[in-house]
């Protein structure tokens, strides 16, 4: 339906896990390798044995550069990434406004336009239902401290903090049930603040809002 | 006057000797006794954690766990461990006779103390100890949301904390700034004491903001509202973390210079890369004062992007030092002793929480794992598989000339092996389950594949880690009780600490120090000395 695909956190944190990864364990082998080499070889020689020289500025240099390059590589790589989950989403059109509110210690979702709300955490066990392969706009408010919401099948969290609302728009791309949890520390029973999210195909999900939140 | 008193015996006299030394130790006891308390919190969290739906403590218990296994460790052991090297080592290598300030250096480790036992006194109170986290982010910390008198004593113990070690910093300071001995040169300063140098300042700069949080934090518990609203929570982080990511590298730098000595002196070979060492350490203090509010990624009240550059061109520097240590070791002629081997380990696993830190660096990335086990697993492996590795090489070079005796090297092995094996099954799994949604803080978690095998390995780990550390108090022991004389100079050390009696006296130098000529002054003098014996022998053997 849409021509422009729509920003998946998913996507893109793991595009951009697949590029860090791999570099990372390179330079990790790589900086091992040469320790332990230089180790094997050097090792038991007698003190006079040692090398005097303790400089080499040129090597060092373009040693610096190296690292300057990787580092304006990963950051190109990052801002685009952060351009498109932070920026680019918020420009979509949403098909479904959620209002998240989250309290000690609980979550509500309520969706206003079907009049429907559903919470989770020390007061009950019902799931957040969304429709995949759309845009949904959450609103996050938080009534009492920081709390904050934590989809890992979506690579993403967002604090809710007291005094403000604030607003992601995030992008389910597999249907399924998934776990959500409080990811602040918000006071004694924070390990409860938990929820489940249920990702329906768009038609299941205009049946279960039809049903007023019963499960479809 | 001074020399007298801080000779005169007995406890009285100990406990207000104003030598740089004794206060060292002392700092440095009393901090590595609330690294066991620290540790002893941080098993009792892996017993929790080791099974899914954990009951061994209440919620209320496992908060409180949390919040003072933090606070033990960075504001009572890995910082003032780190102040206890630098006020102990800085004077001896850079050829001065004293501290400057001694009785305000005396001064800041009582008032340190009293802060840290005011924090553990908490425990006592009828609400327990504090338990609004490690940071304790407002509201969560206000009067509202967690009463009572623990928090309280929190708050005043880090207050206090916090200024001892100001003060004990500032004295370092001023002692390298006016204090050098003829010669000494800035960049004639060795590694150790560049670190330290980077170090105060960093406290100097960064922790009176934390005190001012603190204070600020204390006065809202109180009734007034400070901290209100979204901005105030805000505030209150920005703050926070203003002091809280510079000392990050308070916590690092020390260590990185002990296991450089450590290096540079087991190869015998001078430490590679000097300028470019000092300058990477410079830069590196510079950055880690600009890069707080990454702790902030996920709260949408900064500019990530900023942040993110400010992080990742940490790389910069940190690849310098490891450019370093390979040109150390290449061309040395190694001697593998303890304080080597951990120095090298040191390294390796600092690496993997730097590494680490590049991702978490990475908005998009750190949308994951901010507040995961992965951050927990990064973090550790800073400070406990990096910074604590590099305080036991410290302690395996230097000891030797604290006492006058050496350590057990076998038992030094053994407990480098069980402490690597213990480290790495504590802090890798946290990698997976963090990846896999695992957030910290939290006392209880239900049954999810794979978590509670990677968490009973966790669990085995740090028992292993309290195993290794236990070999460590026993060796201490043991080579405190059978002593092997350890001589001035047990491993043809470099810096100037080398060139007087182990201990030192009291004024530090009884002969004249040695000329200094670079940073390295005493592996001069052995150079000069071989030079001179090979120009002998030729002439000696020339044809007539």
């Amino acid at each position: 339906m849409t021509l422009i695909a729509l920003i998946s956190t998913r996507h893109e944190y793991d595009a951009l896990f697949s590029v860090y990864v791999p570099i990372a364990l390179g330079v990790f082998v790589v900086i091992v390798i040469v320790i332990l080499a230089a180790v094997l070889r050097y090792r038991g020689r007698p003190p006079e044995k040692a090398a005097r020289w303790s400089e080499h500025n040129g090597l060092e240099a373009g040693y610096a550069l190296l690292l300057t390059a990787t580092v304006a590589f990963l950051l190109y790589l990052t801002f685009s990434a952060e351009h498109r989950v932070d920026t680019v989403s918020a420009r979509e059109r949403p098909s479904l406004t959620v209002d998240v509110t989250a309290a000690k210690w609980e979550w509500q979702f309520s969706y206003p336009r079907y009049g429907i709300t559903v919470r989770s955490g020390t007061v009950g066990r019902q799931p957040l239902v969304v429709p995949v392969d759309q845009a949904i706009r959450f609103r996050l408010a938080s009534a009492d401290v920081i709390h904050s919401l934590w989809i890992p099948q979506l690579r993403f969290k967002r604090a809710l903090i007291p005094g403000a609302t604030e607003t992601v728009t995030l992008t389910f791309t597999n249907a399924g049930t998934f776990t959500g949890q409080c990811a602040e520390f918000c006071g004694l029973r924070h390990a409860d603040m938990v929820f489940t999210v249920r990702a329906l195909s768009p038609a299941a999900f205009a049946s279960w809002a039809r049903a007023g939140g019963r499960t479809a | 006057m001074r020399s007298r008193r801080s000779r005169s015996g007995g406890w009285v006299g100990a406990l207000t000797s104003t030598d740089h030394k004794r206060i060292g130790v002392h700092l440095g006891l009393a901090s590595f006794a609330f690294f066991l308390l620290g540790g002893v919190f941080a098993v009792m969290m892996r017993a929790q954690l080791a099974e899914p739906n954990g009951q061994l403590v209440s919620d209320n218990t496992y908060s409180e766990l949390f919040t003072m296994h933090g606070s033990t460790m960075i504001y009572l052991f890995v910082t003032p461990m780190a102040i206890a090297l630098s006020m102990y080592l800085v004077p001896l290598q850079i050829g001065a006779i004293s501290i400057a300030g001694p009785r305000a250096a005396l001064a800041g480790f009582w008032t340190w103390l009293a802060g840290g036992l005011i924090m553990q006194s908490g425990w006592l109170s009828a609400d327990g100890a504090g338990r609004a986290g490690l940071f304790s982010p407002v509201p969560l910390s206000n009067g509202t949301n967690t009463p009572g008198v623990g928090q309280d004593l929190w708050v005043l113990g880090v207050i206090l904390a916090a200024s001892g070690m100001v003060v004990m910093a500032g004295c370092v300071l001023v002692t390298i700034a006016r204090r050098r001995a003829p010669g000494m040169a800035l960049l004639r300063m060795p590694v150790f004491s560049w670190t330290g140098l980077v170090t105060v300042l960093m406290v100097v700069g960064s922790f009176p903001v934390l005190i001012v949080a603190m204070i600020l934090l204390y006065i809202d518990r109180h009734g007034a509202n400070i901290y209100s609203g979204f901005s105030g929570a805000i505030d209150y982080q920005d703050l926070f973390w203003f002091f809280g990511h510079p000392v990050v590298y308070v916590m690092f730098f020390p260590y990185l210079g002990a296991a450089a000595e450590a290096i540079a002196v087991g190869a015998n070979k001078r430490w590679f890369g000097y300028k470019a060492f000092v300058a990477s350490v410079m830069a590196f203090a510079a950055l880690s004062m600009s890069v707080w509010a990454h702790h902030m990624f996920t709260t949408g009240g900064v500019t990530n992007q900023y942040f993110a550059f400010t992080s990742t061109a940490l790389v910069i520097p940190a690849g310098i030092e490891y450019f370093d240590v390979a040109g150390t070791l290449v061309g040395g002629a190694l001697v593998l002793r303890c304080s080597m081997l951990f120095a090298l380990t040191f390294f390796v696993q600092f690496l993997i929480g730097g590494l680490s830190g590049i991702f978490v660096a990475s908005p998009v990335l750190d949308y994951s794992a901010n507040n995961t086990y992965f951050l927990i697993a990064h973090f550790h492996y800073t400070l406990f598989a990096g910074s604590v590795f590099g305080f036991f090489a410290g302690v395996y070079h230097w000891f030797p000339k604290l006492t006058g005796a050496l350590l057990r090297e076998r038992l030094g092995k053994i407990q480098l092996a069980v402490m690597i094996v213990g480290t790495n099954l504590t802090f890798f799994p946290m990698f997976l389950v963090g990846e896999d949604g695992m957030p910290r803080r939290i006392s209880r978690y239900a049954e999810h594949p794979g978590w509670a095998t990677l968490n009973r390995l966790e669990t085995a780990g740090s028992v292993l880690i309290a195993v290794g550390v236990a070999i460590f108090v026993a060796n201490v022991w043991v080579s405190l009780r059978h002593r092997e004389p350890a001589g001035d100079d047990p491993w043809r050390g470099h810096t100037l600490e080398w060139a007087t009696s182990s201990p030192p006296p009291p004024l530090n130098y009884e002969a004249p120090i040695p000329p200094i000529r670079s940073y390295a002054p005493l592996l001069d003098l052995r150079e000069e000395a071989a030079d001179r014996e090979r120009r002998e022998r030729e002439q000696a053997g020339a044809p007539a």
